[in-house]
């Protein structure tokens, strides 16, 4: 037995006042030198207790660690239970011996404190570096993390970084004393894909060249096939199922695994078919197994934008005035087709969301045309708007924030009615029971308040709301995103089903390329406020032509252990600021023709 | 550069505003000014004598631009009570209370800060417990209360300090610090009690953010970690509502510096009040509207220096 | 509710609910002749057991002086925070909701209304107006106005941006009805939690401006006005100031544990 870390038994209370409640217990699992373990499970599984139980940072979140060992073997070959390790003993452990990278890089770094001094703290306290030195190593650790320009970056202070280079810094940071092991709790899970893919095959290669060992905890199926040898699959506190990444994936034992590994979507599975398919559910009597495409009716056009943009202003100066302007939706025009779902897919600040509020003029676009059957929303008065938007209704992406926590669910999913006098009284009643029944809610939840619902059943709540007034058009601005993979999947196909069975019109914002290759019958690639490519989802995933949507695929993490892509040093173009000055004209969105109905944009 | 340019005009702006309102205050509320001055019970023609004195009779676009004129060169009118320039009544006392000010805002900020941390570190056990408690009563005390407790205790019982009067700094100023010491210690105890809640649930805040466990997870220990890490971020907001608490500070002063017969600003805005001496009343009300804003902005300022994101962003 | 159910919430509820009933009920019980009634055997009566709290120079017995005192005192305060939520709120969720120049205009008048100590601006408005039972409620409630409308609109500002706003828009709600059914609910708690803690500071302003005779005139009972009285007569009676000001200040610690539970219950982002 050489493993560098060797947990066995593990179980962490966490003391409240309505008594004892368990953590983790029960997890064992070990790491070889050099080895990455990826830990992964859904909110609640208790992985970044785990993670953070071996740094012993657990208790400073008023957890206690009750049973069992977790022997890590120190640089010196000796071997140290971490569970019982004096407080001192783990200050000379952590940032020396162990490494921690977490989630959120926008928050993960002192935003009073220089890059500089933030990176050579660890090192004046555990290799007694003098200030010129550690600058020194400082600057080498930047170099190491391939941060462009890096003098300049120590000097300066977290919030001139982009979340990127910031995550790049927190690895740098953890790296400092070139630790035995690294622990990244979750290091991609609020970046952006190209981001993602650059920092997952940097942190391969920190590996490969320190012949580090890593814990890496995630959510995300994907993210694991790529990164891991040995899996660890957890659930409610405990430990599912360990295996090796290809065990794991290609012979799954327990059904848990099986069923989470079954909803996870996999880039690339739909080639060759041209419809949508629903999500894989194992054991969900709610999937139509036997009719898996989802096919439109009749070709027919439901929503046309022509020459849609919105700019916001940026005010400064001394009176306020607008100084520049943010170009959020930048000359866009599709159109999507009754019962068809058209997925407009892209990174943060593309303008996807300001693309879909603007058509439903939640925003007021600056220019362009919106027709919905006709009818043209942007010249409506304030009063036929509203009555138009009976037609089009929106499903947000979070679900906590979606539902008012003080109004009934039977209230809420009532308010579009009443706004149109459509129903009253026993009518009205038995409407809201219908649209439940509809989204698959029990009953019993007509008189209960948000809270008592989990982030799935919230989400039905709101696409109850949004199917109350029979919409031709649902905006679906990133409405699965922030659910758990076997939710998300659920979601998905009761959305599938209700475009079926009522001709129901998507246009599904999402950032998730995986889910878009299942849903979308049409794909619209967005980037700086343009769409660079649209047209049939077989066609744009299948012969991607725009460099950018190439990019935005190679990134993908694809869930399958034998389709790695971050082994090399990957760095893509950064995105540019969509904030142009205010006599800016910028060239109007021209395209050429791929093929039929798939055309890319030839403006730069 | 353009902040600041940017914050000094709307400092003119607000000070316009300030005017306005004081004036609007003073006059356009119902109720006869010089009856207010001279009480229901004067004979009117000594009214109609006051009111063509004061300019009373004038449309009260007039009367406003008279008084802000007026203040632009110089002239801040006569005290009806003081029979001396308000201009010069204004300067001797605001160097009075100015004293207090500072004493008692160094004595809060002193014992707030540690004391706030402290109780934040040690969130929801008894060392918490002890100080937010204390915190709270002495929230909960009025500072008058606090005043009468310290002239029993350290003027009446102990004869360390006197309860009473002012010394010109000019001719004693040890004299002066020991007549400023009770009412600066009431006001400052007071003060220190908004100042802890504060501090600690900034700090509360701050502990809970993921720097700070990223600056555990590197091996630092939980002295760098709260009183470098976490304070560091603190010391801004808790300087802002410092800040706040020169608005607070400078209504309780009225009261305090009253109690202690302590003759500075409050003592003079009490005393214009009480006998209704109108221009003197729009004098100190104007000009501790105006320290109170031109403080903020001072604060506003510092911060500017402190936080990068600002000074940077 | 189990939240309710610490330390703090429950003396300062039972404190609160005490308090209220002395207020409410004690006028019944004794009568208004009580506070006023002089003992001239018994001028600056220490406490005993025939005058509880001891005498006051006029030998007026301080145990009724209190409890009436607590009805002025409550009465003032409440009328005070009704006032200033009456005149704040619609102006705070005006200016929050709809934002742009509304907002920046009426918030430019209100950060100037805040330049302006609340003490002070309610001593003004009370020497301007005469000082009486009346108007020191209206002076109380137009200086506390400022603060409740800014938290308000920060309040209705936060709750305008969440989606469920947005949803309520998308989905045909007018503006009226927005503000009621979903901004309205859901800045309740910030305006419960600010008006809990707004009591507390009226109390207090109340006692000050009793105290600097420029709130309730005598021979009125009030808490401020009998530490007035009590200043003059510190080495000889020092209850005379101790009785009402621990009145004072346990009303408002009282209302300070209430208000901080509710805070702890109520505000989302204290969660």
């Amino acid at each position: 037995m050489d493993d560098i870390v060797s947990v066995e038994r593990l179980r962490v209370e966490f003391p409240t006042d309505g008594g004892t409640v368990v953590g983790v217990e029960d997890v064992s699992f070990s790491i070889a030198p050099g080895e990455t373990v990826c830990v992964v499970g859904e909110s609640g599984s208790g992985k970044s207790v785990t993670s953070l139980s071996l740094m012993r940072l657990v208790e400073f979140g008023g957890g206690r660690i009750a049973a069992g060992e977790m022997s890590f073997r120190r640089a010196d070959g000796s071997l140290l239970d971490v569970a019982s390790a004096s407080a001192s003993v783990m200050g000379g452990l952590r940032g020396n011996e162990i490494g921690m990278i977490f989630q959120e890089p926008m928050t993960a770094l002192n935003p009073v404190f220089t890059i500089e001094r933030q990176l050579t703290d660890g090192l004046r306290l555990h290799k007694g570096l003098g200030q010129a030195e550690a600058s020194a190593r400082a600057l080498d650790l930047l170099r190491g993390v391939r941060i462009p320009e890096p003098e300049r970056r120590l000097r300066q202070y977290p919030h001139e970084l982009s979340g990127g280079m910031r995550q790049r810094v927190v690895i740098a940071m953890a790296m400092a004393c070139e630790p035995q092991l690294l622990i990244a709790d979750e290091p991609t899970t609020a970046l952006d894909v190209t981001i993602q893919a650059e920092i997952l095959a940097l942190i391969n290669r920190l590996k490969r060249e320190k012949g580090m060992a890593v814990l890496f905890i995630t959510h995300d199926m994907a993210v694991v096939a790529q990164m891991a040898d040995r899996v660890v699959v957890m659930r409610g506190g405990r430990v599912v199922e360990t295996g090796t990444v290809t065990q794991i994936f290609e012979a799954p034992r327990e059904a848990y695994t099986q069923s989470l590994l079954a909803a996870v979507p996999k880039l690339g599975e739909m080639q060759g078919k041209v419809l949508p398919e629903r999500m894989r559910l194992i054991g969900d009597a709610e999937t139509r197994a036997a009719r898996t495409a989802i096919a439109p009716r009749k070709p027919e056009v439901l929503l046309e934008v022509r020459n849609l943009t919105t700019r916001f202003p940026v005010k400064g100066g001394i009176l306020r005035r607008t100084v520049a302007q943010v170009h959020a939706v930048e000359d866009v025009s599709f159109t999507l087709n009754v019962g068809e779902t058209l997925a407009l897919v892209g990174e943060s600040g593309c303008g996807k969301s300001s693309c879909g509020r603007s058509i439903l003029r939640l925003i007021e676009p600056t220019s362009g045309e919106v027709l919905i059957g006709g009818r043209d929303i942007g010249a409506l008065n304030a009063f036929d708007l509203r009555r138009a938007r009976a037609d089009m209704q929106m499903v947000f992406q979070d679900p906590f924030a979606s539902l008012n926590p003080y109004r009934r669910l039977k209230d809420q999913v009532a308010e579009p009615l009443m706004n149109f006098n459509l129903s009253s009284g026993q009518e009205l009643a038995s409407r809201v029971l219908d649209l439940f029944d509809r989204v698959r809610l029990p009953r019993e939840f007509l008189n209960r308040f948000p809270h008592e619902l989990s982030g799935g059943q919230r989400q039905r709540v709101a696409i109850a709301r949004a199917l109350a007034v029979n919409p031709k058009l649902i905006v679906a601005d990133e409405a699965v995103s922030a659910l758990d993979v076997s939710v998300q999947a659920q979601v998905l196909n009761l959305m599938m089903d209700l475009q079926e069975d009522l001709g129901l019109s998507y246009l599904f914002i999402s950032h998730d390329m995986a889910v878009v290759e299942r849903v979308a019958h049409q794909v619209g690639v967005m980037y700086l406020g343009r769409i660079v490519e649209i047209g049939p989802r077989a066609a744009v995933f299948g012969s991607p032509a725009h460099t950018y949507t190439h990019q935005l695929l190679s990134a993908v993490p694809i869930a399958d252990p034998r389709k790695r892509r971050f082994g090399e040093d990957l760095t893509f173009k950064p995105i540019t600021s969509p904030i142009f000055p205010l006599g800016h004209v910028p060239a109007p969105s021209t395209y050429r023709a791929v093929s039929p109905g798939h055309l890319v944009l030839t403006t730069d | 550069m353009t902040y600041i340019l940017n914050r000094l005009l709307s400092v003119m702006l607000t000070l316009f505003l300030i005017t306005l309102v004081t004036f609007g205050v003073t006059n356009i509320l119902p109720g006869d000014v010089a009856m207010m001055i001279m009480g229901t019970q004067s004979n009117p023609e000594a009214l109609a004598g006051l009111r063509e004195s004061l300019g009373l009779n004038d449309p009260l676009a007039v009367q406003y631009g008279r008084w802000v004129g007026g203040m632009l060169t110089g002239d801040w009118g006569t005290s009806l009570i003081f029979k001396q320039p308000i201009a010069e009544l204004l300067i001797q006392k605001a160097a009075a209370s100015a004293v207090i000010v500072v004493m008692s805002m160094t004595i809060a900020l002193t014992l707030a800060v540690p004391l706030g941390v402290w109780a934040a570190v040690h969130r929801d056990r008894w060392q918490d417990g002890v100080s937010s408690t204390a915190a709270l009563m002495g929230v909960s005390l009025p500072d008058f209360f606090w005043g009468i407790v310290m002239i029993l205790v350290f003027a009446r019982g102990l004869g360390w300090f006197p309860s009473s009067g002012f010394v010109d700094p000019a001719e004693d100023l040890a004299g002066t610090l020991r007549h400023a010491f009770l009412p600066s210690l009431a006001l400052g105890l007071g003060l220190m009690a908004h100042l802890t809640r504060m501090t600690r649930s900034t700090m509360t805040g701050i502990l809970g953010q993921e720097f700070i466990r990223v600056a555990r997870a590197k091996g630092l220990s939980e002295r760098t970690v709260v009183w470098r890490y976490g304070l560091a971020n603190a010391i801004g907001p808790v300087i802002t509502i410092a800040g706040l608490q020169i608005g607070y500070l400078f209504g309780s002063i009225i009261v305090m510096e009253f109690l202690f017969s302590y003759t500075g600003m409050g003592w003079l805005t009490y005393q214009a009040l009480l006998n209704r001496d109108l221009p003197l009343i729009q004098a100190t009300v104007f000009v501790i509207a105006a320290v109170v804003m031109l403080t903020n902005l001072a604060v506003d300022l510092l911060y500017v220096l402190i936080d990068p994101r600002i000074r940077l962003g | 509710m189990r939240r309710f159910l610490t330390f703090k919430g429950v003396v300062g509820l039972t404190l609160l609910t005490l308090i209220a009933l002395v207020a409410i009920v004690g006028p019944l019980i004794v009568p208004p002749e009580a506070a006023t009634a002089m003992d001239m055997t018994a001028r600056r009566a220490p406490p005993s057991l025939r005058y509880w709290f001891g005498t006051d120079q006029l030998g007026r017995d301080l145990v009724a002086r209190v409890i009436l005192g607590a009805r002025t005192s409550l009465e003032i305060a409440v009328a005070a925070v009704a006032m200033s939520i009456v005149l704040g709120l619609p102006l705070g969720m005006i200016s929050g909701y709809f934002g742009g120049r509304t907002d920046n205009v009426l918030m430019r008048l209100v950060d100037t209304l805040l330049a302006f100590p609340a003490l002070l601006l309610a001593l003004t408005i009370s020497a301007v107006l005469g000082p009486n039972v009346q108007n020191t409620i209206i002076a109380i409630g137009i200086a506390f106005t400022p603060f409740l409308a800014r938290i308000i609109r920060g309040e209705a500002l936060r709750v305008a941006q969440m989606p469920y706003v947005e949803a309520a828009r998308a989905s045909g709600t007018t503006d009226a009805m927005i503000m009621l059914r979903h901004v309205l609910p859901n800045i309740m708690p910030a305006v419960i939690v600010q008006a809990t803690i707004s009591l507390a500071f009226a109390i207090l302003a109340e006692a000050g401006l009793s105290f600097l005779g420029l709130g309730t005139q005598p021979p009125a009972a009030s808490w401020g006005l009998m530490i007035q009285a009590s200043r003059d007569q510190l080495d000889i009676a020092p209850w005379t100031a101790l009785v009402p000001g621990l009145a004072v200040a346990l009303t408002v610690l009282a209302l300070n544990m209430f208000g901080d539970v509710l805070r702890d219950v109520l505000d989302p982002r204290a969660k």
